[in-house]
């Protein structure tokens, strides 16, 4: 049945259906109810950004405001999860995760391998990433390469509120860590989400739009900005094949290689700096599995190596368009 | 405090077999046959034996670089330990761990740590999941005067004491962190003076003293029991041996461990204390000693003729689609 | 080396561990930070100053007081305060009770005229097994304590410092104390300043008692109705002043069967039932033996010694026990004496 609902009412009802179904499933993080040990409301917040409002109200304790201690309370749901719960903590942005990264990429992701594969940590971490809604600097960065970087973590970049639904149910059932990444612009995004339960598993892309011109490999909150150029594009008889990543770590290479093959042309979209990104790594793939099939070099698209701006002009400059993907379609096109 | 002489028997063979597991080690990692950094906790038994005594497999640990003492005492298996620490396929962690890395989640033993302060967030995380899941399991982190200072640490018993989790935060404090003073480095005198701070009960214990640090500890898990939080013991006692194997310690006094080692070891006061009040016979405790000589011997010989790990255990126990 | 009249010397000393055991964990004990008693000593070092002690003698312990005191020494004091001469004495630290008893009698080879003592009961009695015939001033910091006073540095320093630079007789300042005294197989091994407290428990644990199981037999000095910790039980049914010529002692037993339990205030915030068999007078001078063979001795609520069958030991009441300083005395004599006025002769003012 056809519903439309918000990207971040989809991420609530996947934490309310995931809770209601699993006892062992707990949430905390900072104000994810909000309001804890104030005189006012219980819930005053539910999330900076309202997206795990009405949980409190439904599930008590077991979900839990923490004080402003990412290393501790970070660490406390790995921990946790080693020890039968199945944590879903919050890290308010992904920009904070210089506070707490140990937890995460020291213990969490290595505990299964280091103990000879008798740990498991089935622990996601949420947090909220990506530029345009002028939070400056330290509050808009797209750091999900860091995380794909790091053996033992699976990273999630849902862009749609069906995927962001479906991988986060996905990935609380999984029984390893997750970094759950979700574009704070994309929030209000609508879209149709089934009612029920369900799940889309990791490492398989989605190809949401066909063609045999040119493949975009995107992730995130760049899907819809490929989806703009695409339309342009298209009104100049270039075919556009966009491949929406959803999971960076695993990456589904297949989807990827099978695409390009096919168009011989690739161009990159990736909200992240240039150096060492989801850009640079899908590049790199395609040049050692498919060079054979290229056409033309491949582009990337991506934003400058430099911090995200405050100004409004200037963050919009920062974050890539689809006239920068047109224009880098017409390159590979050798237009 | 009443120990019954089952139980007196059961704490000498713990310190014993810690003790000639670590000194056994020294001796055979100087040969160069062990691969890697081993960090030796020879000296400081009684403290993690006197706080083990209490715990059952209910309750978790965490450790630290430190950890073979932490891990014997909570149960680990002496052979499956030291064919880890040699890297064999046999380890306890299929040689995938190391020393640094020792653990046995079975045995509700989370890890022995290469991060100075990774422990206590881990264990605010097994208080929680204990309170939720009404196990009534304890909690204990065991960690140095070095992480003491460590920002995680701080955090840790800050959301310990906030949300009233049954952990126990254990500062064994030998006075070095690798080659600092922590009188130089640790901003009060005691650990425990910290504990006041975050709104918990803090005690200072002779950690040489295997009957304080049973007490004090039988009082802090009664405590995390009954739902009453955290506790903050501060062990104060000395290493033997350096930082890591291979650490000259030029930094120490001259003789100093020579006369540590006449003057305050645990395992001969525990000795002398127990027989001179007639509890248990010298006889006793010297088969104990035999007995254990055998195990580590016998943990050595079976480590060395083990073979490493194959080849494709590289692989496994990660998701790899590439 | 001793003092010159010209310059009156008092020691001070800090017990840097007091107030941090295991009461901490199961009663509601005190927390006295470090930062706290370094504060006391500085206001003492305004008293003596003010009254024209010259030198005061610490001891240079490991870290903590010492090394907070040498922070404070590097500005001048405030608000035209003078200090002494702090002095540290040059002394081997082995991190243990001998080290006090150490301090003291360097404190006294040094000539000082008083010591001031920052902590509990048990500081004090190590300070009393050394400090002679030297007065000492008890100033309060640890938990259970009984001997030591609760008081405002700033007037124990006055105190002192009046008693140490002769301004005060010793005579109308001081009292002299009871002690009891513990021989071990006929030779004289310990003190304690208000009670022994014998206990089956086999083993010196963490030092603090604060268990009734186990307490066996009890010898007190003094028995205030007031006071906190195993003298209470005396207190309770039978007070016995510092002044009195006699001590007590009692027969522990279990509660549930016992003719008398005391409710008895064994340690901060925890109140246990004690039981008693019978009480008996302690007479001066007459030893008494224990009639358990094996355990702990307590003294002054500390697990000191542990006996065995081999052993005989015995008790005694006497009245050789240290001098302290009573400071409403002290002060009461300066003001009747106006030991801290000066007067303008040519100006009398009524009513004085």
């Amino acid at each position: 049945m056809a519903r439309n609902i918000s990207y971040q009412q989809a991420i609530g009802e996947a934490l309310a259906q995931e809770m209601e179904r699993d006892q062992t499933v707990v949430i905390m993080g900072e104000d994810v109810a909000g309001g804890a040990g104030a005189p006012g409301e219980d819930d005053a917040w539910g999330g900076v950004l309202g997206v795990t409002k009405g949980l409190y109200g439904k599930f008590g304790d077991r979900v839990l405001d923490t004080p402003i201690t990412e290393s501790a309370f970070i660490g406390a749901a790995v921990g946790a999860a080693t020890a039968g719960l199945r944590p879903v903590a919050e890290l308010m942005f992904i920009d904070f995760m210089g506070v707490c990264f140990d937890q995460i990429f020291n213990q969490a992701a290595k505990f299964r391998y280091m103990f000879g594969g008798n740990a498991e940590t089935p622990v996601v971490i949420r947090t909220m990433y990506g530029a345009g809604l002028r939070a400056a600097a330290q509050h808009s960065q797209c750091l999900y390469p860091v995380f794909t970087h790091i053996p033992g973590l699976k990273v999630v970049t849902p862009a749609t509120p069906y995927d962001a639904k479906g991988l986060l149910i996905q990935a609380i059932r999984d029984n390893d860590p997750v970094i759950f990444c979700e574009h704070k612009s994309l929030y209000t995004l609508e879209g149709d989400v089934p009612e029920e339960a369900y799940t889309i598993p990791f490492g398989e892309a989605n190809i949401t739009r066909e063609g045999d011109d040119v493949t975009i490999v995107t992730l995130g909150r760049m899907l819809h900005v490929a989806q703009e150029a695409a339309d342009a594009l298209s009104k100049d008889s270039i075919n556009c094949e966009i491949v929406d990543l959803r999971t960076t770590s695993p990456i589904d290479t297949d989807t990827i290689i099978e695409s390009v093959e096919n168009t011989g042309r690739l161009v990159v979209l990736d909200e992240s700096n240039p150096r060492c990104s989801i850009a640079t790594d899908v590049s790199a793939l395609v040049s050692q599995e498919a060079f054979d099939s290229l056409k033309a070099p491949i582009r990337m698209v991506t934003a400058p190596h430099v911090p995200v701006p405050f100004a409004e002009n200037l963050e919009d400059l920062y974050i890539p368009d689809a006239e920068q993907v047109k224009q880098a379609v017409n390159m590979v096109m050798g237009k | 405090m009443q120990l019954s002489k089952d139980d007196l028997l059961k704490a000498y063979r713990m310190m014993k077999t810690i003790r000639e597991f670590e000194e056994r080690l020294h001796v055979e990692f100087a040969t160069g046959e062990i691969p890697g950094f081993v960090h030796l906790y020879a000296g400081e038994e009684a403290s993690g034996t006197g706080i083990c005594m209490h715990l059952d497999e209910r309750d978790k640990i965490a450790s630290n670089h430190r950890g073979h003492g932490h891990s014997i005492a909570k149960g680990c298996d002496v052979d499956a330990m030291m064919a880890e620490i040699y890297g064999r396929g046999s380890g306890l962690c299929a040689g995938k761990g190391g020393s640094m890395h020792i653990a046995d989640l079975s045995k509700g033993m989370m890890g022995a740590n290469g991060i100075v302060g990774g422990g206590p967030p881990l264990i605010c995380g097994a208080g929680l999941a204990a309170k939720q899941l009404g196990t009534k399991g304890v909690a204990v982190a065991f960690f140095g005067d070095g992480a003491s200072n460590q920002g995680t640490t701080m955090e840790s018993l800050n959301l310990a004491s906030v949300w009233n989790l049954p952990c126990i935060f254990v500062v064994e404090n030998n006075g070095y962190a690798e080659a600092t003073s922590s009188n130089y480095s640790v901003s009060c005198d005691d650990a425990a003076d910290r504990a006041g701070a975050f709104n918990m009960p803090g005690v200072v214990v002779d950690g040489h003293d295997f009957f304080a640090v049973y007490e004090a500890a039988g009082e802090a898990v009664k405590r995390a029991r009954d739902g009453s939080g955290p506790t903050l013991i501060e062990c104060k006692l000395n290493r033997y041996y350096g930082h890591f194997e291979g650490d000259a310690q030029t930094y120490r006094g001259k003789d100093e461990v020579k006369n540590l080692r006449a003057t305050i070891d645990c395992i001969d006061n525990f000795r002398d204390r127990v027989t001179s009040a007639k509890l248990v016979e010298k006889e006793e405790l010297d088969t104990i000693d035999a007995e254990v000589g055998k195990i580590i011997d016998d943990s050595v010989d079976k480590a060395k003729s083990a073979p490493v790990p194959a080849a494709s255990e590289l692989t496994t126990d990660v998701y790899v689609s590439y | 080396m001793p003092s010159d009249i010209d310059q009156p010397s008092v020691g001070i000393l800090a017990n840097p561990a007091a107030g941090r055991d295991i009461r901490r964990l199961v009663a509601q004990a005190s927390v006295f930070p470090i930062a706290e008693k370094r504060n006391m000593i500085t206001r003492l070092f305004s008293s003596l100053g003010k009254l024209g002690i010259k030198k005061v003698y610490m001891m240079p312990d490991g870290g903590g007081i010492s090394d907070r005191i040498k922070h404070a020494l590097k500005t001048p004091p405030q608000n035209g305060q003078i200090w002494p001469e702090i002095v540290f004495i040059d002394m081997p630290m082995e991190d243990r009770a001998e080290d006090t008893q150490n301090a003291v009698e360097r404190m006294v080879a040094a000539g000082v005229g008083g010591i001031i003592v920052l902590g509990g009961d048990g500081t004090n009695r190590l300070v009393a097994s050394k400090s002679e015939e030297i007065p000492i001033t008890a100033l309060s910091t640890g938990t259970n304590n009984v001997f030591p006073f609760m008081r405002e540095a700033t007037i124990a320093g006055l105190a002192a410092g009046l008693v140490a630079t002769k301004q005060v007789p010793i005579f109308e300042g001081t009292a002299r104390n009871k002690v009891l005294r513990i021989d071990i197989n006929g030779i004289e091994s310990d003190l304690a300043l208000v009670d022994v407290c014998t206990s089956t428990a086999l083993w010196v644990g963490s030092r603090a008692l604060w268990r009734a199981e186990g307490l066996n037999q009890l010898f007190l000095s003094f028995a205030e109705a007031d006071a906190i910790g195993l003298s209470s039980i005396g207190g309770l049914i039978r007070p016995v002043s510092r002044l009195q010529n006699m001590g007590l002692w009692l027969d522990l037993m279990d509660p549930e069967t016992a003719p008398i339990s005391v409710s008895t205030p064994l340690a901060p915030g925890l109140i246990v039932d004690i039981g008693i068999e019978k009480v008996h007078d302690m007479i001066p001078g007459e030893a008494v033996s224990l009639r358990t063979t094996q355990g702990v001795i307590a003294l002054d609520g500390e697990r000191e010694i542990e006996f065995s069958p081999e052993d005989s030991v015995a008790v005694r009441l006497e009245w050789d026990g240290p001098l302290t300083i009573d400071i409403p005395k002290v002060m009461a004599y300066a003001a009747n004496n106006g030991l801290l006025t000066s007067t303008d002769q040519t100006r009398p003012i009524d009513g004085v």
